[in-house]
């Protein structure tokens, strides 16, 4: 899923390891568009619900639910004891509930971190139309993930953020998304893991995602059960609700 | 769409997995791989294999280069090892990264460009050229602060000193090439480049094959200043200056030299240390290695030189101290490198050592160039910082450059691993801790330059260690007194030659018995009290390789670093005890048979395979399977040859077959065999760790869990735990916990798609509720713990793409327990179970607020034999899995069973609470709705309002229900009660304490009589309100149902 983390931008062209790739950017986002579906598959969803588990710790494990709308309205939940967690973006507003330390009322987010959801909630992902979107792509040739071959992508993301998209070489597919995000002033390295694709009406879409911060051990696994295409989800869904006093 | 939160939860207790990312191939692992394909175990299989560091970072390996600036105020500081790469930190050193883990770790020098922060060059190959100096490749610069590295050539220069940039072009850069040190060479001089280093041109090269640049400076004026010096070592000598050697200037950019020679003494000099000021660039210092070192300024950019002082510091061994510095804004304050900095205000004439407390061997300085008091000082012992010009300072120890020479095990739960370290002393640690292994467990046990080191296996109490040259010791932990061991010449015997890294040995046959080899074998049966001489002279004892007291050169320079002809290696046969090998430094390979009485030099049988005559005996491993069987490595580099060289023989010596296939590189440290697969061999060399499942046939390149290329020189596996323990030199201690799967591991299976590999048995460890991360702050190194979870180990022919992959655990009865997603890497993965049944379910509090962090956990399942079942699209496979209880245990079976029954017993009436919570809850919930539908008036609406008004008594009952706007609201109901019972029965595996017992009684009946009062209200409520409601139209209110499932007993 991490098509919404591939992100891309303007910004200047770095000199990198020297690699002369055959391909140029576009072939590979073509070919990556094509693997995902195809541009007429992707644009036929207009809405995708998603429930799975998350691993929030060895033996810990909470049920997780996605919603989305065009062109970038999110809201995800995770929930803990009966108690939902909620981050949601309107294409106005990002907020969160976080009701784990007593706290029943939404919170417009922190920049940090609205950046980052609001990046997440482009319901095709950065890859996609990413010339009209404003980013920038560059192709950094071939590299290794975890042993295996893939296409290296830097992405400039028009909000200033840098990822940096790891293509499977033979299907093209996303397998890993690396993202360099400012908290509070300071660079912090995460990163993501896809994979388990499945067909979702034409289109691939991953059932795995893991993440982890870079140089620090562990990770956070999700699960996808289910995705559903095209259930009419309201607009409310995605709106800051009013504080309960 | 996205299924990342903004911020991820996580447990703070807890640490999953280790997931290992080997993102690319070192370079020369690449290289390799190109030209043999053949063998299917390769980097990429092998790498998903994980290993955890345990560090330590409490004492360095040395700081070699350094530099450091601020952007935007705050500090930058790029630190690089003698072999442990480039590490960056971003906040002042309060913690660093490693950003060159692909590449050469032996670091020689960094240049941050003045103009452009981000463009930063690397010279590898460090430039102290002591005995155990590693070796470089070239050139490498980063124009995105280290994200990404171009290498640049140069890689024949095997070292360099330092790099110059001009600040008005980031792509001109002057390098200065020491060159290499063992051999003849002319790839050294200075090397300049206008294209960013796509080609260099050579515009200073040395007067010999011998004479390299040491040292080069630019001035604020442009002015060039390089120190040529002409060097050498062998394994028996070092030799510093003469012809060739001198300081050199060029005023145009490097197209012309001249020598400096005015008011510099005749006669050999060796090496130079230069410095410029940089507020007036016409103000130059050099000390001068010569027999009357001293200090010496010119104040016309070089052109005539004043002799100023011939302070101590000046001398300090110039082949590891020539290095100099000046502050940024007093020309006349002067830093020279030494034992300590030494620094000057007078310009020279006289020098104090800088106050602050720090280990010793201060190599490379940075001087803030705004604000002077702040230094940072690279040494022996690591990186440290002051803020007062070096009155103060603080070590950062948070970098884990340790240099191991030596590693091995004990039998202690857990293990406990030691070693000794470069300039770094004795150390001694758990392999595992509570919340990671940290500096603080790390102790000391003897001084020095340490290597090797052993518990005693009859007395974990004391340690058999040694400092450099022999010095043998016995040491109690405890009391940490010394009994100083080593066998001592008696009349009319020849003195003991003994190795700066002096073999030891313990018998792996009689418990207790140790061996040590100076030229001789010596074995001792009684702790060293008294000692046997087993062998005549074992080397080739040439007298031209004991001359160490004319070693040095120009500056006599005698450690025992030179000592030579001597034994390095010792290996009693595990399968037969009379049966030792013996392999010395000048290349010798001795068996004897019979315990000693006599000896047969085979040397000669190995160089008739390919082995070049004489090449040093790094290491020899005898087989732990058969007593015929031997594998050795031979290192010839400081001869010149980089090669690995590893042999087997599988008859005594008589033949040998080189081990040489796949992606080995870099000549050879250490060999050894798997205890329990005899074809599962390990090894060690200068460019990293290699594993071969076919007998040393072919190799593949570890890349796994961020592992560099780092020297690695020794290996030991755990007999118990079955752990392949790492002694690199340079990044501190690896482990790989349980080599089980790897011994499963053949060509055969690599070619399945699918292959689920056996594991350990897994010890279940007690759930402790120590945890100290946060309050040492971030400035703090943790190596993980061994993990407390149920390893599963399985391999992938390729990349797991589409579908499902995940993995089961199966109880006896065939009961699914848990379900975890499977990581998806080509070759080996691993991933962990909890040992545990899903958490009880827990209703929510108040108006759904508070965690009841003690229902957090399902119970922990009993030790027993257990099912695992990989399930990847259409293919399952299973294998079993033992759970055992920690040996350390003092619960018996029983209790743990009734541990476990007591635990889910209480995880059940936490779910019954839960079902009967929620539907308390729904059922109000509906009435709330017929409420608001209801006129305020409204006879039928009263009925629903009394509804509801009861259950939300009862409510308050079963939970907690007061909302004081935060989580300490202090309120504890039965779910707050059982959780806190649940929690502490859960975390302890043995017996409930009565008290808990009971109080599991109380709270249960306490839950029935609520639970009761809820039936009552609906019972005596509900069918005359439904019926009042169906009279205004209204549904009825229909309680959800109230069946719990019961836990897996």
């Amino acid at each position: 899923m991490r098509r919404s983390l591939f992100a891309a931008a303007a910004a200047a062209v770095l000199s990198l390891p020297a690699v002369a790739p055959a391909q140029t950017v576009d072939d590979v986002i073509a070919k990556y568009v094509e693997a995902r579906g195809g541009l007429a598959k992707l644009k036929a969803i207009t809405s995708l619900k998603a429930v799975g588990k998350m691993e929030v710790g060895p033996g810990i494990e909470a049920p997780i639910a996605m919603e989305q709308t065009r062109p970038a309205n999110m809201r995800m939940e995770f929930t803990i004891q009966g108690m939902t967690a909620v981050q949601a973006y309107d294409g106005a507003t990002a907020w969160a509930i976080v009701p784990f330390q007593g706290k029943k009322d939404p919170d417009v987010m922190p920049d940090d971190q609205a950046k980052s959801f609001i990046e997440g909630a482009d319901f095709d992902g950065a890859l996609v139309d990413w010339k009209a979107k404003g980013h920038t792509l560059t192709l950094l040739g071939k590299d290794k993930v975890e042993g295996s071959d893939a296409w290296k992508l830097k992405v400039n993301l028009k909000n200033g953020d840098e990822r940096i998209v790891f293509l499977d070489a033979d299907s093209y597919l996303e397998i890993r998304n690396e993202q360099k995000v400012k908290m509070q002033g300071t660079e912090m390295e995460t990163f993501t893991n896809i994979g388990d694709y499945r067909d979702v009406n034409g289109t691939q879409m991953p059932f795995s995602i893991e993440q982890g911060a870079k140089g620090a051990p562990g990770v956070q696994r999700m699960t996808i059960e289910k995705y559903e295409a095209n259930t009419p989800i309201d607009k409310t869904r995605f709106t800051m609700p009013k504080k309960a006093n | 769409m996205s299924l990342r939160f903004a911020r991820p939860l996580r447990a703070p207790h807890c640490a999953a997995p280790v997931v290992a990312l080997a993102l690319a191939l070192p370079m020369a692992a690449r290289a390799q791989s190109a030209t043999t394909p053949a063998s299917p175990f390769t980097t990429d299989v092998i790498s998903g294999l994980p290993a955890r560091t345990i560090g330590p970072a409490v004492m360095g390996g040395r700081v070699a280069a350094l530099d450091a600036v601020r952007i935007d105020g705050r500090l930058h500081i790029y630190a690089g090892g003698a072999s442990s790469g480039v590490w960056k930190s971003i906040d002042g050193g309060t913690t660093f990264k490693p950003i060159f883990d692909k590449y050469n770790q032996s670091i020689g020098t960094i240049t941050i460009h003045p103009a452009d922060a981000k463009t930063v060059w690397v010279g590898t190959g460090e430039p102290w050229v002591r005995n155990s100096v590693s070796v470089g490749d070239g050139v490498y610069r980063t124009t995105d602060g280290g994200e990404n590295w171009s290498k640049l050539g140069l890689e024949q220069t095997e070292r360099i000193a330092a790099i110059a940039v001009d600040p008005a072009n980031r792509d001109v850069a002057w390098v200065c090439a020491l060159g290499p040190l063992f051999h003849d060479s002319n790839e050294r001089g200075v090397y300049k480049t206008t294209d960013g280093g796509k080609t260099w041109s050579k515009v200073l090269a040395g007067a010999n094959p011998q004479t390299g640049c040491a040292m080069l400076r630019r001035g604020g004026d442009g002015a060039l200043y390089a120190a040529m010096w002409k060097h050498r070592r062998t394994p028996w000598s070092f030799a510093s200056g003469g012809p060739g050697s001198g300081l050199f200037r060029s005023r145009d950019g490097g197209a012309t030299w001249q020598q400096l020679t005015k008011g510099f003494p005749a006669g050999d000099v060796g090496r130079f240390a230069v410095a410029v000021a940089p507020s007036n660039p016409k103000v130059v210092y050099a000390t001068l290695e010569s027999k009357a070192p001293a200090l010496y300024r010119s104040n016309d950019g070089g052109d005539s030189w004043t002799e100023q002082g011939t302070a101590t510091v000046i001398a300090d061994r110039p082949f590891y101290f020539a290095n100099m510095y000046v502050d940024p804004k007093d020309e006349n304050r002067v830093y020279k490198a030494g034992y300590t900095f030494g620094v000057s205000t007078d310009a020279g004439k006289s020098f104090q050592p800088v106050l602050g407390a720090a280990h010793g061997d201060h190599h490379v300085l940075w001087i803030d160039a705004n604000d002077p008091d702040q230094l940072l000082i690279g040494d022996d012992g690591g990186l440290h910082q002051s803020f007062d010009r070096g009155a103060h300072m603080r070590m950062l120890a948070v970098l884990p450059f340790s240099q191991f020479y030596h590693v091995s095990v004990d039998m202690e739960r857990p293990y406990r691993v030691t070693g000794g370290l470069q300039d770094n002393l004795v150390w001694i640690a758990p392999s595992s801790a509570p919340g990671g292994v940290k500096n603080r467990h790390w102790t000391t046990l003897m001084g020095g330059d340490g290597f090797w080191s052993f518990v005693d296996p009859t007395d974990p109490d004391w340690v058999y260690t040694e400092w450099q040259g022999g010095r043998l010791g016995r040491v109690n932990v405890k009391t940490l007194e010394t009994r100083w061991i080593a066998p001592l010449e008696e009349q009319g015997q020849p003195a003991n030659r003994w190795h700066w890294n002096t073999a030891v040995a313990m018998s792996p046959n009689a418990k207790g018995t140790l061996y040590v080899g100076s030229q001789f074998l010596w074995r001792s049966s009684d702790k060293g009290t008294s000692w046997q001489r087993l062998s005549p002279d074992l080397t080739t004892n040439d007298p031209k390789k004991q001359q160490q007291d004319e070693s040095g050169g120009v500056t006599v320079d005698n450690t025992s670093a030179e000592v030579h002809t001597t034994i390095y290696t010792i290996a009693e046969s595990p399968k037969d005890a009379k049966v030792i090998w013996v392999g010395t430094d000048d290349g010798n390979v001795q068996l004897t048979r019979d315990g000693g009485a006599t000896w047969t030099n085979v040397a000669a049988n190995v160089w008739k395979a390919g082995l070049p005559r004489g090449t040093w005996v790094s290491s020899i491993e005898a087989s732990a399977h058969d007593p015929s069987v031997a594998y050795a490595t031979f290192d010839g580099h400081m001869m010149g040859d980089q090669k690995p060289w590893i042999y087997k023989t599988a008859d005594y010596g008589v033949t040998w077959t080189p081990l040489l296939g796949g992606e080995l590189t870099g000549f050879a440290h250490v060999v050894r065999q798997d205890l329990v697969n005899p074809s599962l061999l390990f090894a060690g060399t200068e460019f990293g760790l290699f594993f071969s499942i076919d007998d040393g046939k072919s190799w593949a390149r570890y890349a796994g869990s961020d592992f560099p290329p780092v020297p690695v020189r020794d290996l030991v596996v755990h007999p118990r735990d079955h752990d392949l323990v790492v002694a690199t030199h340079g990044r501190g201690i690896w482990i790989f916990d349980d080599l089980t799967p790897l011994r499963a591991l053949t060509v055969a299976t690599l070619a399945r798609e699918t292959a689920l590999l056996p594991g350990r048995p897994t010890v279940q460890a007690p759930f402790t509720q120590v945890s100290d991360g946060g309050e040492w702050g971030n400035a703090t190194f943790a190596g993980p713990s061994a993990p407390e979870d149920a390893q599963v180990s399985y391999y992938l022919r390729t990349r797991h793409l589409r579908g499902e992959l995940k993995v089961q655990f199966i109880d006896s009865a065939g009961r699914v327990l848990s379900t975890v997603a499977g990581s998806k890497r080509k070759g080996i993965n691993r991933i962990g179970w909890a040992m545990r049944l899903d958490a009880p379910k827990s209703p929510p509090a108040a108006a759904g607020l508070v965690l009841n962090f003690g229902a957090l956990v399902g119970p922990k399942v009993p030790p027993g034999r257990y099912t695992v079942r990989l399930i990847r699209n259409t293919d399952t496979l299973t294998a079993p899995l033992v759970i055992q209880p920690d040996p350390r245990t003092t619960h018996t079976v029983a209790e743990r069973a009734q541990q476990y029954q007591e635990a889910v017993r209480l995880a059940d009436l936490m779910g019954e609470l839960t079902v009967t919570t929620e539907s308390l809850i729904d059922a109000r919930d509906q009435a709330g709705d017929r409420i608001g539908k209801l006129p305020v008036k409204d006879r039928v609406r009263a009925m629903a309002e009394r509804f509801s008004t009861s259950l939300d008594g009862v409510r308050g009952e079963l939970t907690s229900v007061k909302e004081a706007g935060g989580a300490i609201t202090g309120e504890e109901k039965l779910r707050e009660k059982i959780g806190d019972l649940y929690g502490n029965v859960n975390s302890f595996d043995g017996l409930p304490t009565k008290s808990q017992l009971t109080r599991r009684i109380v709270l249960d009946q306490d839950f029935r009589v609520s639970a009761k009062k809820f039936e009552e209200i609906l019972e005596k409520q509900l069918p005359a309100l439904n019926e009042a409601l169906k009279g205004k139209k209204l549904d009825p209110i229909v309680p959800k149902p109230r069946q719990v499932v019961k836990s897996v007993m």
